[in-house]
């Protein structure tokens, strides 16, 4: 997995260096072959281990599952050209999220499975429907009219094509990124301790009081608690 | 790649979670799949910044992240406090509450 995040970063890199180097017609559609390439496969793999998640049986499994789904959208933000959020998403949530969620399954010691799917057959056959459901009026009306032609990214787009379409034309991030010499880190931060500094501190104060929060429910107050379950030591 | 495809694969993946929290009673399943659904709509947010080429969407993904650090820690607790008190993961088993 790391190897296809460097092979992706590797060829999202030469891509982008392309671009600002020699923006040529070639050049521009190597680096939208590189991002197509990236695209499908974290695509495929996402899609796949998120599936996994919810229908494997051992909950160890399915918590490996959601590593390789996080590891996809890793590979989904170097795409996106946010490499920041990329290193963000391993760090926090493959390093530490899924850590804590192993560690849970590992401490009550309940990897196997016995409940589980829901339980009358008809719930889960209309749970399934509605998820299609849902998907599919999502995609075709919120994501369907971004689909077309005009909303290629970055001048990738024929500028013929955005000029007649209505839809709200891609940008891209590569003004942002060539006008801030850190790249994706700085044009966060410069926003992040300019227009978000507020939300940035209460973060701060959440952070707190989610530790302080987990510190009281850890505790064991109850004196009879010990009928009911296990002793923690 | 037109943007869409990435709105349309966060859609997906957010339909994924939403039918896992519908189908599975395990409660640590049930939080796996919130992740799922959280981070569908940090790839939307993302791909958002992207179409309108500004960094803003981004600080959102960062502030969703801090929020889901958080909520999986106080969460995680709770789960813990619930299996200890009822023995069981079942996510129907706690009806105290229940009128």
């Amino acid at each position: 997995m790391e190897l296809v995040l460097a092979t992706a970063h590797a060829l999202l890199a030469q891509g982008t260096d392309n671009l600002t180097t020699a923006p040529g017609e070639t050049v521009a559609s190597s680096g939208a072959t590189a991002e197509a390439i990236v695209f499908w496969v974290a695509a495929v793999i996402g899609v796949g281990s998120a599936v996994a998640v919810i229908l494997m049986r051992n909950i160890v499994h399915a918590a490996l599952m959601l590593v390789m789904n996080l590891v996809a959208i890793a590979m989904l933000y170097l795409a996106l050209q946010s490499s920041f959020l990329a290193i963000i998403q391993i760090l926090v949530y493959a390093g530490a999220i899924v850590v804590l969620f192993l560690f849970v399954i590992m401490l009550l010691g309940v990897s196997r499975d016995d409940l589980l799917f829901e339980t009358h057959r008809w719930h889960r056959v209309a749970a399934g429907v509605g998820g299609v459901a849902v998907a599919g009026l999502l995609v075709f009306g919120v994501a369907g009219e971004h689909l077309g032609a005009a909303s290629r990214c970055g001048g990738q787009a024929d500028p013929a094509v955005v000029a007649e379409s209505t839809v709200t034309p891609c940008r891209g991030l590569d003004d942002a990124l060539g006008a801030n010499e850190q790249g994706s880190v700085g044009i966060i931060a410069e926003r992040l301790f300019t227009r978000w500094t507020f939300a940035f501190e209460i973060s701060a104060l959440l952070l707190v009081v989610a530790t302080i929060g987990a510190l009281v429910l850890g505790r064991r107050h109850d004196p009879d608690a010990s009928a009911t379950g296990p002793e923690v030591v | 790649m037109p943007i869409g495809a990435y709105f349309a694969v966060s859609a997906i993946l957010f339909c994924i979670g939403l039918t896992g929290v519908m189908i599975r009673r395990n409660v640590i399943v049930l939080f796996m799949c919130i992740e799922l659904m959280l981070n569908a709509v940090n790839l939307t947010l993302a791909a958002a910044a992207r179409m309108w080429g500004g960094a803003d969407g981004q600080v959102f993904v960062f502030f969703v992240i801090v929020v889901a650090a958080a909520e999986v820690v106080v969460g995680l607790a709770l789960i813990v406090n619930l299996f200890f008190r009822r023995g069981t993961l079942d996510i129907d088993a706690p009806n105290l509450l229940k009128w």
